[in-house]
């Protein structure tokens, strides 16, 4: 019966179908309140769907004097560590599948397999698009992963725990941790953007610079698994910032509106603002993102002692 | 036209074009990178060539009018117009006063949808989508204007030989001050968003900068050179149509960097605005064309030139007192202004090159004419008229 549920969990809920359907689901909100700040009209409700379909039906060019193994096996594995992390937050609101003291390191390493399978996929694949925007993916990985971290540790050291469920609990029965770590929240919800290369941090896929970066010679298959493996990826990271800094998530309606309401906030500055170039990207989080975040825990620790 | 600055082997080269996202025409250039710093860059160009020079030999002085409209999308009537005022000065025939502001109006509302075209394109990318889609959003109500006035959108056709196909009635007097108003107030915010906006000017302010010497040096042209302080607009140095009656105020800025070309280009606009209500509260009156236009044009030369949105277009018009003309040769802005993104480009960031290049504001098919050969070995050779005249007889004899 274990294996059962087991296996549910990782195929059906919260791994798996679940996720990537929510994924592609907040990919299209994210899509369309962008597109009417823009003045467009954005697309319909099914477009990622029917993007990922056709994706996955189209034939996979695997170009030349790569490495095929590498070039099949880097997006699965992008999006097998994304489904994994999904397994330990608390999903839909509700208790997270698996859980144990520490998870939360893990969970935030796993969702770093995607980018960094996403750099060593364009370096793999030798194009010159692919190899400077492998580099600034890389690059920017070594740059946002750090304030994330460190943001989403301070609520684990305000609940005295480093484990996502109880932090999840602390958030509940206590005020909105968004109230007493504003500067946390806001590194967190940067670095969440900066993680999923949306704009304005997207100069690792700069259209008008470098095409599509590092996934400039995918196509067909693996370019949809990397594109689903994003959209698991923005799930996990809207729950894991609500659930922390948003008063927990009790129950599935809790979810839907919190997550939503976080992604709108993340629409505006994803509108409002110009690209920034990739040193300007690294120059803002180490100067300002990763201090501010130090910032905020020394006013935590302090405020503990005390 | 091919320019190398110090060839290097064995670079990490990063090739923009012939088809690349941030070119909207086909052009190549080769940028060589040193991780995220340019160190050196090439342009190859000549991919729309399409043999309009030639194309006008074959066909009268009429048609031509319609061929040449058609060099550039963008500014079409100023082709037109060019190609019109030389063969006037040909043919020894004036249009009329009416006919001359007419052509005005129409030209200066062409630059007006020209530099909101570009700004959209520009702020595109830098990736500032946003400024991009209201930007062309509001450019549309030119476009309106433009069709409302003439029928077309792109290609107005407006001109004849000596002097205008329409008139402008007053419900077109209407609509054109309306949307005038309009956008000059959108223009007022995008001046305050160019110049104001922290996250963009990161990307503009001290960017490619191009001092006044380098300009003069290179010989650039148009909203480019005047961001660089070169006080140099034809419809000043050398008024023509209506520009004498109607004069312009050149619009001059120092820094020479991008932000300086933005500043340049909206400035521009509110001088268009002026120029459009002034026209329109001035129009003189008479009638629309001349009476009659000699079919063949007696024998000589003429220069014809005029301000682009972009710069000097510059025609050189032949007769042999034929039905044809004998030779017209083009030389259109982007062609004086290209040089300027290679030196411009060393030393910054690829990120930058997209912008850079953007802000010359480049129209590729309309400076497609030259020849240059890419020997394999790499190097790059410029053939003369006769040798590639030989080429084409021995090509097509082997041929056969």
């Amino acid at each position: 019966m274990d294996t059962v549920v087991n296996v549910a969990a990782l195929l059906f809920f919260p791994g798996g179908l679940f996720v990537i359907t929510a994924g592609l689901f907040y990919e299209w909100i994210d899509r369309k309140i962008i597109a009417r700040l823009q003045n467009r009209i954005g697309p319909r409700w099914f477009q990622p769907f029917a993007d990922t379909v056709k994706l996955l039906a189209k034939e996979e060019v695997v170009p030349e004097k790569v490495n095929p193994f590498f070039f099949v096996a880097l997006p699965l594995a992008a999006l097998a560590g994304a489904l994994t992390a999904a397994l330990y937050v608390p999903m839909a609101g509700l208790k997270p599948a698996f859980s144990f003291p520490g998870d939360l390191i893990v969970t935030v390493y796993l969702l770093g397999l995607l980018t960094l399978c996403t750099g060593l996929a364009g370096a793999n694949a030798r194009g010159r698009f692919s190899l400077v925007g492998a580099t600034r993916t890389l690059t920017q990985f070594f740059a946002y992963e750090a304030p994330f971290l460190l943001a989403l540790l301070g609520p684990a050291i305000a609940a005295g725990s480093w484990q996502i469920s109880e932090i999840t609990a602390y958030a509940e029965t206590h005020p909105w941790v968004l109230l007493s770590q504003p500067i946390g929240f806001i590194v967190a919800m940067i670095g969440l953007m900066g993680k999923l290369e949306l704009p304005p941090f997207d100069s690792p896929e700069a259209e008008t610079e470098i095409v599509a970066g590092a996934l400039t010679e995918y196509s067909g298959r693996g370019l949809a698994i990397f594109h689903l493996g994003k959209g698991v990826e923005l799930v996990i990271g809207l729950t894991l910032i609500t659930s922390f800094y948003l008063g927990g998530l009790a129950n599935p309606l809790d979810f839907l509106l919190k997550t939503i309401g976080l992604l709108l906030v993340m629409t505006i500055p994803q509108s409002l603002m110009t690209r920034l170039r990739i040193d300007q990207t690294v120059g803002l989080w180490w100067r300002y993102g990763a201090l501010l975040v130090l910032v905020q825990w020394l006013v935590l620790f302090a405020w503990q002692i005390v | 036209m091919t320019a190398v600055i110090t060839p290097k082997k064995e670079k990490f080269i990063v090739p923009i074009g012939p088809q690349h996202p941030a070119l909207k025409e086909p052009g190549h250039f080769e940028f060589a990178v040193d991780g995220e710093i340019v160190t050196d860059a090439t342009v190859r160009l000549g991919y729309v060539h399409r043999g309009i020079e030639k194309g006008t030999e074959a066909r009268t002085w009429t048609q031509n009018l319609y061929l040449v409209e058609r060099i550039c999308g963008i500014c079409s009537h100023i082709h037109a117009l060019t190609y019109a005022l030389g063969v006037e000065v040909l043919a020894e025939v004036e249009a009329p006063p009416r006919a001359q502001a007419i052509r005005v109006l129409v030209a200066e509302l062409e630059r007006i949808h020209s530099h909101l075209l570009w700004f959209g394109v520009a702020a595109h990318e830098a990736g500032f989508d946003t400024l991009f889609m209201y930007s062309w959003r509001d450019r549309e109500t030119i476009m309106d204007i433009l069709e409302a006035l003439t029928g077309n959108r792109v290609n107005y056709s407006a001109n004849v030989l000596g002097g205008v196909k329409f008139d402008v009635t007053d419900a077109q007097r209407k609509v054109i001050l309306e949307g005038i108003n309009f956008l000059e107030e959108r223009t007022h915010h995008y001046l305050n968003v160019v110049t104001t906006d922290s996250m963009f000017l990161q990307r503009t302010r001290g960017i490619g900068v191009t001092r006044l010497q380098d300009a003069q040096r290179l010989g650039i042209v148009g909203p480019t050179a005047r961001a660089s302080g070169v006080m140099r607009d034809v419809r000043v140095d050398a008024p023509y149509a209506a520009y004498v009656n109607f004069p312009i105020h050149m619009v001059v800025e120092t820094a020479g960097d991008l932000e300086a070309r933005f500043i340049v280009r909206l400035k521009e606009l509110f001088e268009s605005f002026r120029l459009i209500r002034e026209i329109l509260d001035n129009l003189p009156p008479g009638d629309l064309q001349v009476k009659r236009f000699p079919r063949r044009i007696k024998p000589g030369e003429v220069i014809s030139r005029v301000e682009a949105p972009r710069g000097e277009v510059f025609y050189y018009i032949r007769s042999t007192g034929s039905e044809n003309p004998d030779r017209v040769k083009v030389r259109t802005p982007t062609l004086c202004n290209m040089a300027s993104v290679l030196s411009l480009s060393i030393g910054h960031h690829l990120a930058d090159i997209p912008m850079l290049l953007v802000g010359i504001d480049p129209c590729f098919s309309c400076n497609d004419r030259g020849v240059a050969i890419c020997t394999s070995d790499g190097g790059h050779d410029s053939w003369t008229w006769e040798r590639l005249r030989q080429f084409g007889i021995d090509y097509y004899a082997n041929k056969v």
